[in-house]
């Protein structure tokens, strides 16, 4: 087992061990899934400590392939090829330790413990396998392992009285989502005539002969349409803040973490570099989409009354800022993208858990009805206003680079969605997150709160590590631009070669007087 | 890419960091006495004094830049960069000495405050982000610190957020600066999208090439093809060169507006006296207000393209602000309120300096009031101490007999304010009257002389009712002088009061920025005078405006028990004590606009999308389902009648359809 195979068979073996333990021997339970999150945790952070920009053929390290079905009478080939590059490197490592807080802040759950913990360490190798694997078919089969036990996991420990509507709604959502994206792959192998599902091989086949335009124009709609319901890209977005708003909290921390991110990733994989032709008749449409995410969810997110609803939508409106870096096309605003969608990682775990942990303490989210507990729960009431600003782009956190990365790169492209898009940024977004501080934290104490007790020492764990990533990657933000841009030019290359090159896109950039000036001052 | 750091560039780092490393280490560190956590901040911010006094006289005047690489994507090239050149030397001697009386102030007036950690936290992290906007040597960098300025401020108005008034203009204040903070990224976009770069000093040589090349409008014709797709047309007026560079300056002036709280978004200044009065005095004099004019001097080069239109515009606009918020001053009652106006009035004045091509003059006047204000507002927080935190000065009097430190610094700064000379003010103002007289742009010049009759009015106003007179109120009769770790921050700054004016600061600044007559430092005594043998016309004007202010107040306020100045002017009193009504507007405004947009939206998610599409889709399923269910009867002559149906159908289409009778 290599080390990138390890984190993510690490939870789904223990997942096997946990069911092999009695049911009430609860703590063992616990014990196994924080140990193998953690685990998987450190495996993936050593991952990121041993990458090193240095190119490599194909882009990929920490290679692992091994043949698995090869059936050649139907053209068949289906092998383990797991690799790791720029893109998906961050998302690996944000997933694994969003996955080790999630276990932190399982311990609301107080019935089926042994089947909820099996869950979730399922829906843990599921997410992290997902990014890790290399072949289609590997893909998108964890993609569904992760997907399935998200769906159960709402039903069965969700909270509220929508719960079996959210459970029903989300799962339909996202099983039509999936499969039209399926129906977009399974087209994709067809008509590539690679007869491969191996992304490398695919992308050099379609390197060497691209695929026919109509081909293009019709499976490029359904990969986007099928990974845009999955990222509820607007108007498929309303299954989100209902599904996050019943879902247990550890399960809303790693769908809106971490699997959500599945589509994007998908988009920017497959999608925009094998069809590039397909993308570019819809990237527009898809820049004007992403407005709805931004400005039109962050509208709504106003006028929400109950927190998990208001951080749904505003996840939902995160969404967009992807969107329109992918959209842009260009090495800034895409490798923006990839910065926003580890960090928004971050971030929609970190607030998911707090809100989770407030309603544990107070047994509402009800804005209203809260009020002036910044002073009875000192650390949970600063994670949150931390959480809040981080999500209205404050710097010093990692959105605000990755966001304001999307905004310089999108503009040359689409000025005026980028126009708005910075209005429901710093604007839109200041105002709902605000809101929810004034209305939560600030104000005076109500009798009703003041014997509320502060978290213990452990429960801060998951959420000192969440701000810690987000303050580190905003703080130090090569980290992550560094090993990502490589990996972008390599797609925007394919994406940027056109059957019929037209007009050359804004992602070059014009010179004009750019020399002399770029040589003006060097540092001394 | 990673420098060596010259001394001068280690000094610049450690007045940077140390005051950052003291707000972390007060929020991680549990420590049980809270009074360490005020000497480590008062500490970093002293080292950081000495260090800048050090850098300001020892230093040599060439701009010294340290970049490290902060993030460098295509063409997207941030550093994390330092600009060290007289401007920010003379700034970071402000930001430092200013604020570190407030930080000693501090550590009186909030002694057993509950939350005295945080506080110095928080003015920590304050003082670490101004140093930083300070410091920055790039448009990004400066709007990192831009944000985290913002931030800082909106959690130290709202440092008692159980009052739900601080709570409030907490918010108001951090939402108030996005609006402005919104132009000025979109003008950061713009310049990076035209010039290639967000650096200073490649900025002002690209504007500089520009010029030398006869491109006037220094590459930003590069966005007339942008802004044709947003407005979808290319008409002349949009993507003229002039317009572009016009539209660029007042994006980025619109961040200055939201910072030094100009006209239209002043309104969140005076609500942000709901912090404690340190604070106040650190927002209006050293930090946070000064941000923008700084911004605006340094970034002075892109406003003064030619064919550029902005500083026409942002003259006006300072202008405006001085008038509006000077009226504003007359009738409020609140100490901190006015003194909350007589800021956004002088803010005017400088922005209008900058916008009548004089940055000098700006900078001049930002150094001074910041010692002056910084001592009224240290001052004003004294009486409010003393009387047990009564604001109204209807309600004090006679306090100068009782608190008399407090009353003779607090007199030094009033006679600053209001431009008397020898005190620092006056040469300051002077020279912003005197180039609105260069630039033969009379109104403004005539409406900065009768804004200079406002201030002497409303501030003598407020001198003779607070301090003089008999004591109106229980607690007014009972004050006594405030402790002394209180009032000497007020007798050091009392200093500068009297003696910034004639320095020859304005030299110092000359040497930075462009001026077409730049002041000559010949000695204190001679500049004790230049202003007369400079422009006899400004100084003589200003002057006769503090005379006739404060005649006028005397006639109305020696000895008054109640205000009549409502009975002279009628209804302009109750307008100005209203405010004028623009948060009314705004609130009106943005209830109709942005509410209206925001509850429709959420009407369409949940009855459009969410409940006639969602639910629509999955009722037509199941209505189909139904009908399906309807012919799985169970019954086998149904099935068989289907069946035969079916193959029909099945046959009748084939041979019809694939006949050869076509």
């Amino acid at each position: 087992m290599s080390l990138l195979s390890a984190i993510f068979l690490l939870p789904l073996l223990a997942a096997l061990v946990v069911l092999c333990i009695p049911r009430n021997y609860k703590f063992v339970i616990r014990l196994v899934t924080l140990g193998a999150t953690f685990a998987s945790m450190l495996l993936a952070l050593a991952l990121f400590a041993k990458y090193n920009a240095a190119p490599v053929e194909n882009g990929f390290k920490f290679v692992e392939r091994h043949a698995w079905v090869s059936v050649s009478a139907l053209k068949l080939d289906i092998g383990w090829h797991l690799g790791v590059d720029g893109i998906n490197l961050g998302l690996i490592v944000m997933g694994a330790i969003v996955a080790f807080a999630a276990a932190c802040v399982s311990r609301e759950i107080k019935r089926l413990e042994k089947e909820y913990y099996t869950l979730l360490l399922v829906m843990t190798g599921g997410i992290l396998g997902a990014f890790a694997s290399l072949n289609l078919f590997f893909f998108y089969f964890f993609h569904e392992l992760a997907l399935v036990p998200t769906f159960i996991m709402i039903g069965v420990w969700g909270h509220g009285e929508n719960r079996n509507y959210a459970t029903f709604k989300i799962t339909i959502y996202l099983s039509l989502g999936a499969l039209i994206a399926l129906a977009g792959l399974v087209a994709l192998y067809l008509q590539s005539g690679a007869n491969t599902f191996d992304i490398v091989e695919l992308t050099q086949a379609v390197k060497a002969r691209p695929l026919p335009l109509a081909a293009q124009s019709l499976i490029f709609p359904l990969l986007l349409f099928g990974f845009g319901i999955l990222v509820s890209l607007w108007p498929f977005h309303t299954w989100a803040p209902l599904g996050y708003g019943a879902a247990p909290t550890a399960t809303a921390m790693l769908h809106a973490g971490v699997l959500k991110k599945f589509g994007l990733y998908g988009l920017l994989r497959v999608g925009i570099p094998l069809m590039p032709d397909g993308a570019a008749a819809w990237l527009e449409i898809l820049a004007f989409l992403c407005l709805g995410n931004i400005v039109y969810c962050g509208l709504v997110a106003m006028r929400q009354k109950d927190l998990n609803l208001l951080i749904g939508n505003s996840s939902v409106a995160h969404m967009g800022f992807i969107f329109l870096g992918i959209a842009s096309l260009n090495i800034v605003g895409v490798t923006g993208a990839v910065v926003v969608m580890v960090a928004h990682g971050f971030l929609a775990a970190l607030t998911f858990g707090l809100s989770g942990a407030l309603r544990e303490k107070t047994g509402t989210l009800e804005m209203e009805k809260l009020g002036g507990l910044l002073r009875q729960i000192p650390f949970l009431g600063a994670a949150v206003v931390m959480a809040m600003l981080a999500g209205c782009g404050l710097p010093g956190f990692a959105n605000f680079v990755g966001e304001a990365m999307v905004l310089f790169g999108s503009w040359r492209v689409f000025p005026l969605v980028t126009t708005l898009a910075t209005w429901g940024a710093l604007i839109i977004g200041a105002i709902y997150m605000l809101r929810a501080v004034r209305k939560i934290l600030h104000g005076p104490e109500k009798p009703e709160w003041a014997a509320l007790k502060d978290a213990s020492a452990w429960a801060k764990v998951p959420f000192v590590l969440l701000l810690a990533a987000l303050l580190l990657l905003g703080v130090w933000p090569r980290l992550l631009t560094d090993k990502i841009q490589p990996s972008v030019a390599a797609i925007l290359t394919m994406a940027n070669t056109r059957a019929a090159d037209k007009a050359p896109r804004a992602g070059e950039v014009k010179k004009a007087a750019g020399e002399a000036k770029q040589r003006a001052v060097q540092p001394r | 890419m990673e420098p060596t750091l010259s001394p001068t560039g280690y000094a610049a780092l450690t007045i940077l960091l140390l005051p950052l490393a003291a707000a972390v280490v007060a929020l991680v560190c549990p420590c049980p006495d809270p009074e360490r956590t005020a000497n480590r901040s008062i500490g970093a911010i002293a080292i950081g004094f000495i260090l800048s006094l050090g850098l300001f006289f020892f230093a040599s005047d060439k701009a010294q830049e340290i970049n490290f690489n902060w993030l460098a994507v295509g063409d997207l090239k941030v550093s994390f960069g330092l600009l060290l050149d007289p401007l920010s030397k003379l700034m970071l001697l402000v930001v430092t000495g200013v604020g570190l009386m407030i930080h000693i102030y501090s550590r009186g007036y909030l002694h057993g405050d509950r939350s005295y950690r945080r506080y110095f936290a928080s003015l920590s992290l304050f003082t670490f982000s101004m140093l930083g906007i300070v410091l920055a040597n790039n448009l990004f960098m400066m709007f990192v610190f831009w944000e985290l300025v913002g931030v800082s401020s909106y959690l130290l108005i709202g440092f008692w957020f159980e009052k739900n008034s601080a709570a409030d203009a907490a918010k108001k204040a951090f939402l108030t600066n996005r609006v402005g903070d919104f132009g000025f990224i979109l003008g950061i976009i713009l310049t990076w999208a035209a010039l290639g770069s967000v650096n200073f000093t490649e900025l002002a040589s690209a504007v500089e090439l520009g010029g030398r090349l006869a491109d006037k409008s220094a590459g930003f014709s590069v966005l007339a093809e942008p802004l044709g797709k947003i407005f979808q047309s290319t008409s002349w007026w949009l993507v003229h060169p002039n317009v572009l560079v016009t539209l660029v300056g007042l994006l980025l002036f619109m961040g200055a507006m939201g910072k030094s709280a100009q006209f239209p978004l002043h309104v969140w200044l005076p609500d942000a006296m709901e912090g404690p009065t340190p604070v106040s005095a650190l927002i209006h004099a050293a930090t946070m207000v000064a941000a923008g004019v700084f911004m605006l001097c340094r970034i002075f080069f892109l406003l003064d393209i030619p064919g550029s239109h902005a500083l026409e515009f942002i003259a006006w606009i300072g202008g405006v602000t001085a008038l509006l918020a000077a009226l504003m001053a007359l009738q409020q009652n609140d100490i901190k309120r006015i003194l909350a106006y007589s800021t956004l009035s002088q803010l005017g004045y400088m922005v209008m300096a900058v916008g009548l091509h004089a940055p000098g003059p700006a900078m001049f006047h930002l150094t001074t009031h910041a010692a002056f204000k910084a001592l009224l507002f240290l001052g004003a927080g004294s009486v409010i101490y003393a009387c047990h935190h009564e604001q109204n000065i209807w309600k004090m009097g006679g306090l100068r007999d009782a608190m008399p430190r407090t009353w003779w610094t607090f007199l030094w700064g009033t006679l600053a304010l209001c431009g008397m000379w020898p005190f620092a003010g006056f040469f300051s103002k002077d020279a912003i009257l005197a180039a609105a007289l260069e630039h033969k742009n009379i109104p403004l010049f005539v409406l900065g002389v009768f804004v200079a009759g406002l201030t002497t009015f409303y501030m003598s106003r407020l001198v003779l009712v607070a301090f003089c007179g008999n004591a109106r109120s229980e607690e007014a009769s009972h004050a006594h002088e405030s402790p002394g770790v209180m009032t000497w921050p007020l007798v050091v700054l009392a200093v500068p009061t009297l003696l910034a004016g004639a320095m020859g600061i304005d030299a110092f600044i000359a040497k930075a920025l462009p001026s077409e007559h730049p002041p000559h430092n010949e000695g204190f005594l001679d500049n004790l005078f230049a202003p007369f043998n400079h422009n006899i016309l400004a100084a003589g004007f200003g002057l006769l405006a503090v005379v006739a202010g404060y005649q006028l107040a005397r006639a109305l306020y020696v000895n008054a028990d109640r205000d009549r100045l409502p009975e002279k002017i009628g209804v302009l009193a109750k307008m100005a004590r209203d405010r004028f009504y623009f948060d009314e507007l705004y609130e009106w405004f943005i209830s109709v606009t942005q509410e209206t947009l925001a509850r429709v939206a959420d009407w369409v998610d949940r009855w459009i999308i969410a409940g006639l599409l969602v639910r629509g889709t999955h009722g037509t399923t199941e209505l189909f389902g139904r009908a399906l269910r309807l012919v799985q009867t169970g019954s086998l002559q149904t099935y068989a009648f289907l069946f035969a149906a079916g193959v029909v159908l099945v046959l009748a289409w084939q041979l019809l359809g694939n006949s050869p009778t076509h």
